[in-house]
């Protein structure tokens, strides 16, 4: 029996034993891959049907767009530049930067007009169409010559170089129906070399050939024990503050933090009798302590927000003052509200799964709590929660807004028939206030004159608390010593590998 | 036997064909739009109408349900609302990866079970019994989520001996196939351990024990062959859940099979993949019972002849 059982031990050792000698991860010299470790893997290299973060962010580094934004959200030429040469006609010129596709094709306005117009297409179903047709106005696309390209819109719109930012595809390969998800084209800094399965996708940049590899790792602790290891060189966002602190302070670890612009707000539902009632989410901004919160919860960058637009933004708004801690002024405008210690105000807040959503909801209840409102959380997951959230299925609820570029997100959010489907007026904020202030913002084609309306439309937003704008979350990058170049940017975009490099160990010793 | 076979396999077909009618119910009751999913809630009712006939959406239930089974019938699961690849090629990658995990980990699970379950029975209320259904008791209590990072932190930060996560060589099986063959060995080692317990006291164990065979002999031959049935039920059921997709170790590991997948799909409300994943999952289960009934009755003739005789 003894022998049995020795065997069957010898065996089980073997197996684990013999196929696991996997040296400790060498530290890599200059050269090799640098490996970059993604949340959540991109879904399409597609860009004309990118709409989550990571494909967005990847498609910017294959692909060219004609227009980029700057970091005050305003459009910059990136592959064209542009005249309005009336209200409804712009042309835009092609430079001579950028324009070899990874083909070896050239660039041309044909391949701009065909991308468009795949887009345009109802029977490609990109979810772009809705707001190049009916946000942006295109109406048709012409191309004179080889360089130049001029669309021609149903309407004015001052704004229109901003809604270029799609990545230009070859035409020949549209008309072929090539699959660009699968093996994307473009004229960006960076090639496609492989994505042999969803969890790891090669890119090789151009200029060097320096090779680049996105690793796909969901949960926060692997991918932070990832990189301690030295399987990943870098990581951004996503991260518990806890861990953030955790690898501050590890040796052969460099920790960079930037303001973001995404914006985390409580959304109220105006048609409810409790938080349809103005005193009632004032009494909500006054008794939320957002710097304890950052400080304590979210650390690093996190900076308090007063509207959806971060105040960097060109029609942004860094005067606005937004809703001090006050529980005492809670109280009262509660009290003036009728709700008191007999009869308290009692709110349904839904949020999602994502742990550190509940973990804020958790703090928002407790500071709720204090102040008299009694707060009951309700956590679902993702597509539950978003379904409950456009169907108008709350009281109060908890999310970002990311990636806010264009001003257009007014209209979108606030306008009074903005409502699902429409657009995203989810609490059925009705204000004829606003609404004049947005055609207002909408109607001038002086951008100085925009700006100027949309801040005042930011103004009485505050003032009438339809969101509770709550921080703009902070970026955070981990990343190797050896690791250089990598800068953190406002909207989370990777663009900066452009420039990271790895550098030999003993020159990230001396620095 | 034949008779057997045929019965269960025109038994599993039915359960299949209800599975799918069930799933495809469920689906189209879970709220939620793919049509809005694909577009954007900012999509105008044209474009979403246009893309819902594209897609056949606006056909009547039965309809999509009778397409959906022509589909089945040719091996066409549709294609992923986000990714637009077809289904089976999306799965067609991630079914080696999720078998073979399941496979590791089947084999770490007898390869603990079986010495842990025997060593407890033979050495029944002594300290090796105690230890060894303590171990189960750990294996069982400790939750995946939890035991994946501690393997890692102590296997590949400490110790560097295996990669933290991914699907990169044979090394990189090691942790999560332990991660997951733990549980299922402590499930596999109770029950060894109780029916081998009840085998040893049978009559024909004390009748080889008097023949002065070796103790050896007695329970590897005698005994634990006898006490295999019960366990290798358990086995199938465990491995049909393995090969269901074992989502959090999936996770943890950023191991690309099919539970990661289906619970992307989950989180996107791709329905197209949710519906493939849970059809195979069910499928899945469905061939690994039909497997461990025929290994059964080959095993054990009163198995098929219980039929007959009823």
């Amino acid at each position: 029996m003894g022998r049995v059982l020795r065997g069957l031990a010898w065996a089980a050792l073997l197996c684990l034993g013999g196929c696991g000698a996997a040296p400790r991860a060498a530290a890599p010299g200059p050269g090799a891959p640098i490996r970059f470790a993604l949340a959540q893997a991109p879904i399409t290299l597609d860009p004309r049907y990118a709409t989550d973060a990571a494909s967005s962010r990847i498609d910017r580094l294959l692909y060219r767009a004609l227009v980029r934004y700057d970091a005050a959200a305003r459009p910059v030429p990136e592959l064209a530049h542009w005249k309005e040469i009336s209200p409804t006609r712009w042309r835009f010129r092609l430079g001579a930067r950028g324009r070899r596709f990874q083909n070896g094709a050239w660039l041309t306005s044909a391949d701009v007009k065909a991308t468009y117009e795949s887009i345009l297409d109802p029977a490609t179903g990109s979810p772009l169409r809705d707001t190049l047709v009916r946000v942006a106005g295109i109406r048709r696309i012409l191309v004179p010559d080889p360089n130049t390209v001029v669309f021609v819109l149903a309407r004015p719109n001052v704004l229109f170089p901003g809604y270029l930012t799609v990545g230009i595809l070859p035409a020949r390969l549209l008309a072929d129906g090539h699959r660009f998800d699968l093996d994307p084209v473009g004229s960006g800094p960076f090639a496609f070399v492989a994505w042999p399965d969803q969890n790891r996708l090669i890119l090789r940049r151009r200029r060097d050939g320096q090779r680049f590899e996105f690793l796909t790792v969901r949960d926060p602790t692997v991918r932070v024990l990832k990189l301690l290891r030295g399987e990943v060189d870098l990581l951004q966002n996503d991260l518990p503050p806890e861990l953030v602190r955790y690898l501050a302070h590890r040796h052969g670890i460099r920790v960079l933090r930037e303001p973001g612009t995404n914006v985390t707000y409580l959304g109220f539902n105006l048609r409810d009798p409790v938080t349809g009632r103005l005193d009632v989410r004032r009494a909500i901004a006054h008794a939320i302590d957002r710097r304890a919160i950052i400080r304590e919860l979210l650390g690093g960058a996190t900076r308090p927000a007063n509207s959806i637009l971060p105040p960097g933004h060109w029609a942004g708004d860094p005067d606005l003052h937004g809703y001090p801690y006050d529980p005492a002024l809670a109280r009262r405008l509660l009290r003036a509200a009728g709700f008191g210690p007999g009869h308290p105000a009692r709110i349904t807040y839904k949020t999602s799964s994502n742990p550190l959503s509940v973990r804020l909801a958790t703090v928002i209840q407790y500071e709720l709590g204090q102040v008299g409102i009694d707060v009951h959380i309700q956590s679902y997951d993702w597509g539950t929660f978003y379904g409950d959230i456009k169907a108008g299925r709350f009281q109060m609820y908890g999310l970002s807004w990311v990636g806010i570029e264009s001003p257009d997100i007014f209209r979108y959010v606030f306008y009074s028939k903005s409502v699902p489907p429409v657009g995203a007026n989810r609490g059925h904020f009705d204000s004829p206030v606003a609404d004049r202030l947005i055609d207002a913002a909408e109607a001038s084609q002086d951008l100085a004159v925009k700006a100027r309306a949309y801040r005042r439309l930011q103004a009485y937003l505050l003032q009438q608390l339809p969101y509770l704008p709550l921080w703009f979350e902070g970026q955070v990058v981990a990343m190797r010593r050896d690791i250089r170049g990598y800068r953190l940017a406002p909207d989370g975009n990777y663009d900066a590998l452009i420039d990271t490099v790895r550098v030999s160990p003993r020159a990230a010793a001396e620095r | 036997m034949i008779g057997f076979l045929l019965r269960r396999i025109l038994a599993a077909a039915l359960v299949v064909c209800g599975v799918v009618v069930l799933v495809f119910a469920l689906i189209h009751l879970t709220p939620g739009d793919p049509v809005e999913v694909m577009l954007g809630e900012s999509a105008t009712p044209a474009d979403q109408a246009a893309l819902r006939h594209a897609l056949g959406l606006d056909r009547p239930l039965p309809v999509q349900l009778a397409e959906y089974f022509d589909g089945l019938a040719h091996l066409r699961l549709g294609d992923s609302l986000y990714s637009h690849q077809p289904i089976t090629a999306i799965l067609a990658q991630r079914i080696p990866a999720t078998a073979e995990l399941a496979g590791a980990a089947a084999l770490v699970a007898v390869l603990l079970a079986f010495p842990l379950g025997v060593l407890a029975a033979v050495r029944r209320d002594t300290a090796w019994d105690y230890g060894s259904m303590g171990f189960a008791l750990l294996g069982v209590s400790i939750p995946n989520f939890w035991m994946g990072p501690m393997l890692i932190l102590c296997f590949s930060v400490w110790l560097g001996w295996f990669p933290v996560s991914g699907r990169e060589g044979l090394a990189s099986l090691v942790l999560p196939a332990v991660t997951l063959g733990t549980a299922m060995a402590a499930i596999l080692s109770r029950m060894v351990r109780s029916t081998l317990l009840e085998v040893l006291g049978e009559d024909y164990i004390r009748t080889a024990r008097a023949k002065g065979l070796s103790e050896g002999r007695v329970i590897l031959h005698h005994g634990l062959r006898n006490a295999l049935l019960p366990v290798t039920t358990l086995l199938g059921l465990q491995l049909g859940t393995l090969l269901g997709g074992a989502v959090i170790t999936e996770m943890v590991f950023s191991w690309p099979g099919v539970g990661q997948l289906l619970i992307d799909a989950i989180h996107r409300r791709d329905y197209p993949v949710v519906q493939a994943c849970v059809l195979l999952i069910s499928v899945t289960y469905v061939v690994v019972n039909m497997l461990t009934d025929l290994v059964y009755a080959w095993v054990d003739p009163r198995v098929r002849l219980a039929g007959r005789d009823g």
